[in-house]
């Protein structure tokens, strides 16, 4: 019997491959950022459905605003955001639709030959989950997460380098 | 084998195609961008569906999810800070005219 956790799974899995799909079918920048910004809320909200509650509100959390910049980035750098010009920004698409049509297939072949063993049938409380997710943050993989702190500070520092025009050299001396 | 986890992998799958078809047709660096981040939320929803459906008692799953958002927040930071070098030396970010990656 279908049971609502795999009605919504199901729901929010087409919703966010839908949203997806539609993020290179629109002429206009804008819809295409807030198509993605939807696509990945979808996920968000199927990662809910699936149970980690903490996991799903971090990712609509950090989408959200990533998406935001990233609209305010597609409007500074587009020449055409509005898509009014109808302007082709592709290359090479037939062989791109072939990629990514069989990277999709192979994927999904081996989700579905794939024996994956036991089926869990509970989580954990979501109370329990961040609990123990806080625990192993900053026990056993707490190397691993201070590393992806310091990435995250050099990629800010690096970024930032990168876009910092360069000094403009004085002729006068 | 459990409908949720085929459900989670067949979606994973299918914005793993979708993004690496963004990746590769696009010519604007942002919307190449944008099918990283397709492809990179793929990954997201299978570590997720591996961690409820197999080891939900295992939380370096958790861990590994949290990995994937920094790289995707890496990728937004870097790659947006190309683009405005980019922009500031040629005036555009496609990626077309770009044979190097010289400022």
């Amino acid at each position: 019997m279908i049971d609502w956790q795999t009605i919504f799974i199901a729901f929010f899995g087409v919703a966010s491959v839908w949203f997806g799909v539609g993020v290179f079918r629109t002429a206009s920048m804008m819809r295409s950022a807030l198509a993605l910004l939807f696509s990945q809320t979808a996920l968000g909200a199927m990662f809910l459905a699936m149970q980690a509650e903490f996991l799903g509100v971090l990712q609509i959390m950090m989408m959200a605003t990533e998406m935001s910049i990233m609209a305010i980035f597609m409007v500074m750098f587009m020449m055409d955001p509005g898509g009014l010009g109808e302007m082709d920004m592709t290359h090479q698409k037939r062989l791109s639709i072939l990629a990514g049509v069989a990277a999709a297939l192979v994927t999904a072949g081996v989700a579905v030959v794939a024996e994956w063993g036991a089926i869990a049938a509970a989580a954990p409380a979501a109370a329990a989950q961040t609990e123990a997710l806080g625990r192993e943050l900053l026990g056993r993989s707490m190397l691993v997460f201070e590393t992806a702190g310091v990435t995250i500070l050099t990629a800010m520092i690096a970024a930032t380098a990168v876009a910092v025009p360069a000094p403009q050299r004085d002729r006068r001396s | 084998m459990s409908p949720e986890l085929l459900l989670a992998l067949l979606t994973g799958a299918a914005l793993f195609g979708v993004g690496l078809y963004g990746a590769l047709s696009q010519t604007n660096l942002v919307m190449i961008m944008m099918g990283v981040e397709l492809i990179l939320a793929g990954a997201l929803v299978n570590l997720v569906a591996f961690w409820r459906f197999l080891h939900p008692e295992s939380y370096p799953g958790q861990m590994f999810v949290l990995i994937v958002m920094t790289v995707m927040a890496v990728e937004m930071a870097v790659g947006f800070g190309v683009a405005i070098a980019r922009f500031r030396a040629r005036g555009s970010v496609e990626m077309e005219e770009a044979r190097e990656l010289k400022g």
